[in-house]
């Protein structure tokens, strides 16, 4: 039986790879990818959405249900955490092999922290708010924003980090980005456009249609940064300390 | 002359890559590896940038001279986390009262993680 399906498999396997044959070249400015659609995005989108970044333009404009829902999926996978590790009450002392005998007193790691942690804050708003002229964007300056208070949390103790950001803020930034972001989207359905439509925000705003792409895609890229500092460090508190907050590893 | 000096820190950085590689290969315990690896390789980094940032600017413009300066950002960035990271790595070893190596096999104690700080409050 095993010597059938490891045949059967072998078999679709090589079936697999042979029809790979068929698939355009790597790269091949004639395949039907690169031929219709790729060529409006390369053409136009500058035109389009003022946007010199055309990776955030696909992404946040001509994308936008996509990446909204990737936010979405953040915030379910921090709460699918949140519900499995939070409020689990625990029955013994937690048995965790050589322990560390302190808990925020190594000096040299402290001081490490406090000249990182500011730098990488401001550089994680540069690269919020330049993620629609530059590489760069919401998801990827949520993250930075998140390290940086994970790398509080590691340098000193959870307890301390915990009072200058409460679980509560944390959960309601989290709710908050995904909030700006469908909330730009129903607001300029209520304007007159399409979900997630831009334009529409150009009579509010007082700017042309085509700018109110870019500023459209600014504000996407803040509520994404939100959800994502937010989930990063949730999921760090849940998991360092495994639900009750009393201590990271 | 600046591509002989470009050339010459680009070199110099990949030959302490190569003895940060073996070092942390060849050295007979966890300290020393990572003795190796921390020092080497902030180092190697360092020259590796110094060379870009150098290089970069063959045609100086603002342009080109705010891009060196970005490189030598990364590499003041470098320069704190790698040997903090390195810090935070033996402690942990230290603490858990890894072994040091010895030449001759002979009974040693270990280290006492927790007499070293004896004096530090919590």
């Amino acid at each position: 039986m095993k010597r059938l399906t490891l045949f059967l498999v072998v078999l679709l396997g090589a079936y697999l790879v042979w029809t790979t044959q068929d698939l355009p070249d790597w790269g091949d400015p004639a395949s039907p990818a690169n031929s219709y659609l790729s060529t409006h995005y390369i053409k136009k989108a500058y035109e389009e959405t003022s946007v010199p970044n055309l990776v955030t333009a696909v992404l946040a404009d001509y994308r936008g249900y996509d990446t909204m829902f990737e936010t979405v999926v953040v915030f379910c996978a921090g709460l699918a955490v949140l519900t499995i590790l939070r409020r689990t009450k625990r029955k013994h002392k937690k048995n965790v092999k050589f322990r560390p005998q302190r808990e925020g007193v190594d000096i040299i790691l402290q001081n490490a922290a406090r000249l990182m942690i500011a730098p990488m804050q401001l550089f994680a708003l540069y690269v919020i708010a330049h993620g629609h002229h530059s590489p760069g964007g919401g998801f990827q300056g949520g993250v930075i924003l998140g390290a940086s208070f994970i790398l509080l949390a590691l340098a000193y103790d959870l307890k301390s980090t915990l009072r200058r950001f409460k679980e509560n803020t944390v959960l309601f930034y989290s709710g908050l980005g995904v909030l700006i972001y469908a909330g730009i989207g129903v607001i300029s359905l209520v304007l007159g456009g399409n979900f997630l439509a831009y334009a529409a925000w150009g009579g509010l705003l007082g700017i042309s249609e085509v700018e109110a792409h870019s500023y459209g895609m600014l504000g996407v890229e803040i509520g994404v940064a939100f959800t994502v500092m937010a989930i990063m460090f949730s999921l760090y508190l849940d998991l360092a300390s495994g639900g009750d907050l009393d201590e990271g590893l | 002359m600046l591509d002989a000096i470009v050339v010459i820190l680009t070199v110099s950085g990949l030959f302490f890559f190569l003895g940060t590689s073996v070092g942390l290969l060849r050295f007979p315990d966890f300290y020393t590896r990572m003795h190796a690896a921390g020092k080497g390789d902030t180092l190697s980094t360092m020259l590796l940038l110094m060379g870009l940032a150098l290089y970069n600017l063959h045609h100086p413009s603002p342009v080109s001279i705010l891009v060196s300066f970005k490189i030598m950002f990364i590499g003041v960035a470098v320069f704190i986390a790698s040997p903090t990271a390195t810090h935070a790595i033996m402690d942990a070893g230290y603490e858990i009262k890894l072994k040091q190596w010895v030449r001759r096999k002979e009974p040693t104690t270990p280290y006492a993680g927790t007499e070293r700080r004896k004096g530090v409050a919590k």
